[in-house]
């Protein structure tokens, strides 16, 4: 180790064992001052517990943790905080009632026991902004803004407390592309002055960009550290998954049929907060093809796939399925298969077994039940059938999906839309958190769909995986379809540049 | 292949895990015992003779072990009415409401003298108490079901709805009420609605019988039927019922309505099994007290049974080991009081280790469990 590397960090050794899991093998790594580094892996490697034990929301069964040079002992995120960690979660700890301001200097003692003096506060808060270029309005109730604001606050909740070491994990899942950009200028700015950025991502390409090295974690071990400048994507993919990956186009037949089984017209609804979130969607979805909807979480996405199944409202337009009306054809869930965004609330029934879950749609039909009593037997064969045919990894049939790897949840939900052979497939964000197996094969189950004939909408905010994947894309953005374009062709400049409301001519 | 580990698999349980969630209520109840014991102590009594007392009054003899049956009928049905909402995800605490419409509908019924055979009297007022509760029910049911109402106010509202209800109905001049009596009471009901004593010098009426079957009934309906099965969807996740095409509402109405005739049945056992008179406060909390049967029971209506025993053998020997030892009667309720609360602490503290779990699996998105 060179003499004029100042470490700002190190763990060493660090294991942590969950019930059942291995999350952390004695891990190691360092990060310097000044430095942005990356902390890349599949997700389920480890990235997320590890940064736990070093903001002490855990504690690590072994191993040591120095913040510059000094051994340290950290109980608590309180404590993290007194050594200069900050962290902004991937899912926020913001109160949404409160404004920004009060949610910065929540939890920390006020000067005046007895008084609330919100001026100090909010006159270094502002100056943080200006600095950092990261502004957020300290008025505002925090629900109010944005995801992309509320990181922002996140951060200034961070360097509010004077973090020197920054821990961001997976910052940029919820922002646009420029939103990134201005969140890497301000990363570049707290490096320059010394503080040092811990970068979690499974993004090989906003990791490179960003980092100075880069720490590869795969089933709970560090693979290997490189500094960026020697790192290639090949390298790195192989590293991370073990094995050497490709982001190709999926191969398809051409597609043959044309009847139109999604047709949308003019189509209105309302986020859960009462305001516009589809304005005049017209959208139709045929036989055999894989339409992409592509755009940045929270453009509309999940409240149309809502709509098409019946969990929210229309304020206007109308939806038909196979020529029916869609408030007629709900009655019958078999006609549209949904892979919901959130399966665990919508997908799933955690506490019920894998076989009970895979009957949800059809427990009360023969041959599930005759003369009014449920046969177990009959159910259970059903499971053990599709378990095999989708290859869900369980050890009964009568197991918990709760227990599930999310990979195998999502495989149980897939199965159970999918078995019916229903003429339209709804996907929302079907991947979400899945590591890259799992994510294969519910590529490959959506494409046998659309082999199979079935109309497919496949809604995602990966867009390497929509432009893989579909035969043609729409872009949303605030609630519109900005464009539409041929897969083969897609252009991921085009779709970016949609993802931002910037284009708004049709490229069909 | 490379020596890659097998993985995508499941967690699992440990015997702990297991362990801790069967024997859950034994664990919490030992510790309520332990709990209490130190109390009995402080006042100065051997906390073993008084348990001794206590198992003494509830299972010393026939008569003794007739008591706790008998004590058990209310809780046992109740308890099961509870339960069945517990497991759609509803704290139906409306009980003791139920109870009080029962009772007026089986008191109504019967207080008439009918010349009809004592069975035909008996299910007539039977039928009636249930008519009664669920038409009581029907208000809060609606209210939760369609309304959005949290049914836990809604029904705890309708309770003292009922009890001052009932006062009024066994206050003169109310058709009801016992002419000239000191204390406002019902009149009493006719020998051929009276349920039969099945053991000599005791108050054993077939309640329990009643009890017991309704228990192993909902337990099948449970398990077994696509309403049971709805139920249970419901209560693990409500949005998903509603994807997954059931009628969330519908669904909501009748197992608060189950609730409701249940709680009328137990009235109405009451009445016709024991008191033979209605008046305000003869519930006297039994209705809250099969919410905790439930809760002990965790909402299993095969639990209640156990629940409902163990409930009514603390009351019957806690009179004994107040008569023998002079620990207060109080003390009883206070031992009840304590395990429920045991209980709930054990299940919190599993449910902590399954977050626990769950946390290493949310954090990461997605952890593949190795089964080594």
């Amino acid at each position: 180790m060179t003499q004029n590397i100042e470490i700002a960090m190190r763990m060493e050794g660090i294991t942590k064992r969950f019930p059942g899991v291995l999350a952390n093998d004695r891990i190691s790594l360092d990060c310097r001052k000044g430095e942005v580094l990356g902390l890349l892996g599949e997700n389920g490697a480890g990235k997320t517990t590890l940064m736990n034990i070093l903001y002490g929301l855990h504690q690590p069964d072994s191993g040591k943790i120095f913040i510059e040079g000094k051994e340290v002992k950290i109980e608590s995120p309180a404590k993290a905080i007194e050594l200069g960690i900050g962290m902004v979660h991937q899912h926020f700890k913001l109160v949404d009632t409160l404004t920004a301001l009060e949610n910065v200097i929540l939890g920390i003692p006020s000067e005046h026991p007895m008084v609330l003096d919100l001026a100090p506060a909010r006159k270094r808060f502002l100056s943080l902004c200006e600095e950092y270029d990261l502004y957020v309005d300290p008025t505002v109730e925090t629900w109010r803004l944005s995801v992309g604001k509320q990181q922002w606050l996140e951060i200034l909740k961070a360097l509010y407390r004077d973090a020197r070491l920054l821990v961001l994990d997976e910052p940029t899942a919820v922002l646009t592309p420029s939103e990134g950009e201005q969140l890497f200028k301000a990363i570049r700015k707290l490096t320059k002055e010394g503080r040092s950025v811990i970068f979690i991502s499974h993004k090989f390409g906003e990791v490179l960009e960003i980092t100075d090295r880069i720490t590869v974690i795969r089933d709970g071990h560090v693979v290997g550290t490189v500094p960026t400048k020697e790192a290639t994507y090949p390298e790195l993919a192989r590293m991370m998954v073990g094995r050497p990956v490709s982001m190709d186009r999926k191969p398809r037949p051409s597609a043959t049929k044309i009847d139109p089984v999604l047709v949308m017209e003019n189509v209105q609804a309302n986020n859960d907060r009462g305001l516009p979130a589809l304005k005049n969607i017209n959208l139709t979805v045929k036989a055999g093809e894989i339409v992409g909807v592509a755009g940045v979480d929270g453009n509309g996405q999940l409240e149309l796939a809502e709509c098409i199944v019946g969990l929210r409202k229309r304020t206007g337009g109308s939806i038909r399925i196979q020529g029916h009306d869609v408030d007629r054809v709900m009655a019958d869930p078999s006609f549209v298969g949904y892979i919901p965004a959130d399966r665990q609330k919508v997908g799933l029934f955690l506490t019920l077994t894998v076989a009970e879950n895979l009957v949800v749609k059809d427990y009360a039909k023969p041959p599930f039940t005759r003369r009014g009593v449920l046969r177990y037997q009959a159910i259970r064969q059903h499971a053990n059938r599709l378990i095999k045919e989708y290859n869900i990894r369980t050890p009964s049939s009568e197991v918990q999906v709760v227990h599930l790897s999310g990979g195998n949840q999502q495989k149980v939900v897939v199965a159970r839309e999918m078995s019916a052979q229903p003429p339209l497939v709804i996907a929302s964000q079907a991947t979400r958190g899945l590591d890259l197996g799992a994510v294969e094969s519910v590529h490959n189950f959506l494409l046998k769909e659309r082999n199979r004939g079935a109309a497919v909408l496949f809604i995602s905010t990966e867009l390497q995986e929509v432009m893989s994947l579909s035969d043609r894309i729409i872009v949303m953005f605030r609630g519109e379809i900005m464009g539409e374009m041929d897969g083969e062709a897609a252009d991921i400049n085009v779709i970016g540049q949609m993802m931002l409301g910037q284009v708004t001519e049709v490229v069909a | 292949m490379n020596n890659k580990k097998q993985r995508g698999y499941v967690s699992l349980p440990g015997i702990g895990d297991l362990a801790l969630s069967g024997l859950r209520p034994l664990i919490g109840i030992l510790l309520g015992l332990i709990a209490g014991a130190g109390l009995i102590a402080l006042s100065g009594v051997n906390p073993l003779s008084a348990y001794v007392a206590m198992l003494k009054g509830a299972f010393g003899s026939p008569q003794a072990f007739a008591n706790v049956l008998v004590r058990a009928s209310p809780l046992l049905i109740g308890g099961v009415g509870v339960a069945i909402g517990i497991k759609a995800g509803l704290w139906n605490v409306g009980i003791e409401g139920y109870m009080y419409a029962g009772a007026i509908g089986a008191g109504m019924v019967g207080i008439a003298a009918l010349p009809v055979a004592p069975i035909v009297h008996i299910i007539l007022s039977f039928l009636a108490a249930i008519a009664f509760a669920v038409v009581w029910g029907l208000g809060p049911a609606y209210m939760k079901a369609y309304r959005g109402v949290n049914e836990v106010v809604a029904t705890i509202m309708m309770n003292y709805v009922a009890i001052f209800f009932t006062s009024w109905m066994v206050h003169e001049p109310q058709p009801m009420a016992e002419p000239g009596s000191f204390f406002p009471m019902s009149r009493m009901i006719a020998p051929t609605a009276k349920l039969p004593i099945l053991m000599k010098g005791t108050s054993l009426h077939p309640g329990f019988i009643i009890g017991l079957i309704a228990c192993v009934v909902l337990y099948f309906v449970l398990r077994y039927t696509p309403f049971g099965f709805r139920t249970r969807m419901l209560g693990v996740n409500p949005v998903g019922s509603r994807y997954a095409g059931v009628n969330v509402r519908q669904q909501m109405l009748f197992v608060l309505l189950i609730g409701a005739l249940m709680g009328g049945v137990s009235g109405a056992v009451e009445i016709l099994g024991l008191k033979q008179r209605v008046y305000m406060d003869f519930v006297a909390g039994v209705g809250y007290e099969s919410v905790a049967v439930a809760l002990l029971a965790g909402g299993n209506p095969l639990g209640v049974i156990a629940s409902a025993l163990f409930f009514s053998a603390l009351k019957a020997g806690g009179a004994t080991m107040s008569i023998q030892t002079g620990v207060g009667g109080p003390m009883t309720v206070v031992i009840e009081a304590l395990c429920v609360i045991f209980v709930i602490g054990v299940g919190y503290s599993e449910r902590k280790r399954l977050e626990r779990l769950d946390v290493a699996e949310k954090e990461d998105k997605e952890v593949e469990y190795d089964v080594a």
